[in-house]
């Protein structure tokens, strides 16, 4: 074997289609001593955090606190000042390329940001992107592509009826199952979602879960979001991140988060002065 | 009490300006002479008295219908042309598929621009002159001349309205795994697509108008069966033809208006 073959042989492997956890006990996702800092803002101060395969980390914190920071760092669309941040063993950095990112982690933001005048399905079938070239996507904008992903991935969202309807026509909570279902297609190792149930009512937000949980019930997978209802974190998260001026105030099994430690955690009473002048 | 401007700065002092201006070109009028030249009005009141009736006799009916034809055909092979060359261009001078830290995006804009921009610089008859020259009187002339500046004219706003779409679902689609390409195939395009098919169909429009004033140039058409009977003094003819010009600009605003109504509804 000539050296060059055993150089070789000691890379890791760069194939998007294996990345993943080397062996199974390792964090499907590092947060190390990061720090990100916006003008006259620090947002995040050396935040440490690791997450297993198979958990439901929330994130609970006050606005301002560093949640929507953290998961955009998660996501890999944004980049720490300082310190990394690792999901399946890759360091998410500017040259990650953008279809070996869309594996490991896959975001579903407040807003939604479906493109309205498309048809459900195309809005679903983003999620693939990432596996193919722009041969196949010409052709899907015709004839769309892996067709049976997206009515299986809307069928488990109860919106099958709606796969081929302008994405502009359905109702808000349908939309929010079109974004999930585009998540579900992607199939990321990593599912972050940016205030999932902020503005629904109470009996959806059940679902809206439900449907969110569902997405990482596979082995191997493990879902992030931000939430502000400590009820809804008991029911659905097996874990609760408290964040508070850019940094880890707690990090508890989600059962024992309650009201009490989030008013804290929220500087209500005699501790918002602190909040301020942190 | 408010501090005293200074003269300049008050604005009725631009105001007495202008008044005074428009109040001293009145004089330069040669109130002497009168305001249409011999016979002026004469001729005026036949053009209007012509209107009624304008010449509807079935010979000169096919005449029009004929130069119509012609017309609206140089019209769409020159906006088809326009949109074949322009939409490439524009797409190139949006950026959209560069990613933003790339080398190549300064020159790719600059040079796509820049091609555009002097396609629109020169006039349609000016191509026409120059490609008559070149060409000689046919309709493929007519084509070129009209295609070139409108190309130049579509393709700047094209690349406007691709620019102008919203970010944030094209920031989601990035991070779920989209190229360039694929960013603006699913998301730029859709999301532009009534702005985009609405402008190309008020370009027709003008370009049936400018199709019809070629023939100033000598290109067969509308505009040249007017100048015809204008220089035989046919008013009523010229009526026809006028009516015939207005009717085929209305039917393609409904249409487009249609295609607009069932793009934004479907």
């Amino acid at each position: 074997m000539t050296a060059l073959e055993t150089g070789l042989k000691d890379l890791p492997d760069s194939n998007p289609r294996t990345v993943g956890p080397a062996d199974e006990t390792a964090p499907l996702a590092v947060v190390d001593n990061v720090t990100k800092t916006f003008p006259r803002v620090t947002a995040l101060d050396q935040v440490g955090l690791t997450i297993n395969a198979g958990e439901r980390v929330a994130l609970v914190g006050p606005s301002g606190s560093g949640k929507t920071t953290l998961l955009h760092l998660l996501s890999g669309m944004a980049q720490p000042d300082s310190g990394s941040v690792t999901v399946g063993g890759r360091e998410l950095s500017h040259n990650l390329p953008r279809r070996e990112l869309s594996s490991l982690v896959g975001i579903i933001h407040q807003q939604l940001d479906l493109v309205p005048q498309l048809p459900v399905v195309h809005n679903v079938l983003a999620g693939r992107f990432g596996h193919w070239g722009v041969f196949r996507s010409f052709l899907s904008m015709l004839w769309p592509q892996d067709y049976p992903l997206a009515v299986s991935a809307l069928h488990q969202m109860g919106i099958a009826d709606k796969i081929q309807e302008r994405t502009a026509h359905l109702s808000g909570g349908e939309q929010q199952r079109v974004a999930i279902a585009r998540t579900m297609v992607q199939s990321p190792l990593l599912v972050l979602a940016d205030e999932p149930v902020s503005s629904v009512d109470p009996g959806r937000a059940q679902e809206i879960l439900h449907l969110l949980v569902g997405l990482t019930e596979d082995s191997g997978r493990a879902l992030v979001a931000s939430m502000h209802t400590p009820y809804l974190v008991r029911q659905f998260f097996s874990r609760a991140v408290g964040l508070k001026d850019g940094q880890v105030h707690f990090d508890i099994p989600a059962p024992e988060l309650t009201q009490a430690i989030q008013s804290d955690l929220y500087g209500l009473g005699q501790e918002e002065s602190a909040l301020h002048h942190g | 009490m408010r501090p005293a401007r200074p003269l300049l700065e008050s604005p009725h002092f631009l105001s007495l300006l202008l008044l005074g201006a428009v109040a001293w070109s009145v004089t330069g009028i040669g109130w002497g002479e009168p305001l249409l030249h011999t016979g002026g009005g004469d001729s005026a009141l036949d053009l209007l008295l012509a209107l009624f009736p304008p010449d509807l006799s079935p010979s000169f009916l096919l005449v029009c219908l004929q130069a119509a034809w012609q017309t609206l055909s140089i019209a769409l092979a020159s906006i088809t042309v326009a949109v074949l060359l322009g939409f490439p261009l524009g797409v190139m001078a949006s950026g959209a598929l560069v990613s933003p830290n790339s080398r190549l995006r300064a020159p790719l804009m600059i040079s796509s621009r820049f091609v555009l921009g002097t396609l629109r610089s020169i006039h349609e008859l000016v191509w026409a002159v120059l490609l008559v020259a070149a060409i000689g009187l046919s309709p493929l002339a007519a084509i070129v001349a009209l295609g070139l500046p409108y190309a130049g004219i579509l393709g700047r706003i094209y690349a406007e309205f691709l620019e102008d779409t919203p970010e944030d679902p094209l920031t989601a689609l990035r991070s779920a795994g989209a190229s360039s390409w694929q960013t603006l195939i699913f998301g730029r395009l859709p999301m532009s697509t009534p702005d985009l098919v609405s402008y190309t169909f008020y370009r027709f429009e003008c370009s049936i108008r400018s199709a019809a004033i070629l023939s100033f140039v000598g290109i067969r058409g509308i505009g040249y069966e007017i100048q015809l009977s204008l220089g035989e003094l046919l008013f009523s003819q010229v009526w026809t033809l006028l009516l015939i010009l207005l009717a085929i600009v209305a039917l393609v605003d409904f249409w487009s208006g249609r295609v607009r109504q069932s793009l934004v509804e479907s």
